[in-house]
């Protein structure tokens, strides 16, 4: 694997990660909300 | 409901395949050393959201001096702050590209002055609202400081960067009034630009909704 497919799948998930954070968050003040 | 659901999973495709095209479908731009011109695709959204952040405090600012509604005061507050966040991500990798480039991560050149005082009136904008115990006077000082704050921001962001020599490379519409980048750029950079501003706007959302429910529970403790 190069450099930048190293780079690349980093970004990835880091961006999942993310995702799967704030998503859980949002989900969580909903039920907050109700 | 249902429809924003689909759109937070949009936006997670979205981004994906912005990420994916600007590693593989996108050449190394010319005058670029190897790889770096790629981090462009992120580097800039993180700025344009920064100024957009930072507008849209201004706007809710002006918004709470009018109505004094506490919610415009959430508003400006959640919008300064990912305002901040997104503008320290941008001198991150705008560091990273100075590195890649200039051989240093820290240059003082004309953007990266400029971006650390707009991080520093903004930092005092947070330590502002931290200071001042009453509500209701840290909303009204807070709204006076985001309004006065944001003058600051074309100068820095805009002006400023243009009246010195600098290191940074051309913005996307450069000072000739031209985009030089060839297209399959052009359209992985407004992706981008889309797929982060859908992102602040769901980040921002989230933060006004924490903050109502705080502000409601403070509200039924008094």
């Amino acid at each position: 694997m190069n450099d930048l497919m190293g780079i690349a799948l980093v970004t990835l998930i880091i961006w999942v990660g993310l995702f799967a954070y704030v998503y859980r968050l949002d989900r969580k003040v909903s039920r907050l909300e109700d | 409901m249902r429809g924003s659901v689909i759109l937070k999973w949009l936006l997670l495709v979205w981004l994906a395949g912005v990420i994916l095209a600007a590693f593989f479908y996108v050449h190394p731009a010319e005058g670029f050393k190897g790889e770096s011109s790629r981090i462009v695709f992120f580097h800039v959204p993180m700025a344009w959201i920064a100024v957009l952040a930072f507008l849209i405090s201004c706007i809710a600012s002006v918004m709470y001096l009018r109505r004094r509604d506490p919610k415009d005061d959430i508003r400006a507050s959640v919008s300064a702050g990912l305002g901040l966040l997104f503008a320290v991500l941008a001198t991150v990798t705008g560091s990273v590209f100075a590195k890649i480039m200039w051989g240093a991560y820290w240059n003082w050149d004309p953007r990266q002055t400029s971006i650390t005082i707009l991080l520093l009136i903004y930092a005092a904008y947070l330590a502002l609202r931290g200071a001042v115990a009453d509500p209701e006077r840290r909303a009204a000082l807070a709204a006076v400081y985001a309004i006065l704050a944001f003058v600051t921001v074309p100068f820095l962001v805009f002006v400023v960067p243009r009246i010195y020599w600098s290191l940074h490379p051309d913005t996307i519409i450069n000072t000739r009034g031209t985009n030089e980048f060839d297209s399959r750029y052009t359209q992985v950079l407004m992706a981008s630009l889309a797929g982060f501003t859908g992102l602040y706007i769901w980040l921002y959302t989230l933060g006004c909704r924490i903050e109502a429910i705080r502000h409601r529970r403070r509200q039924e403790v008094l």
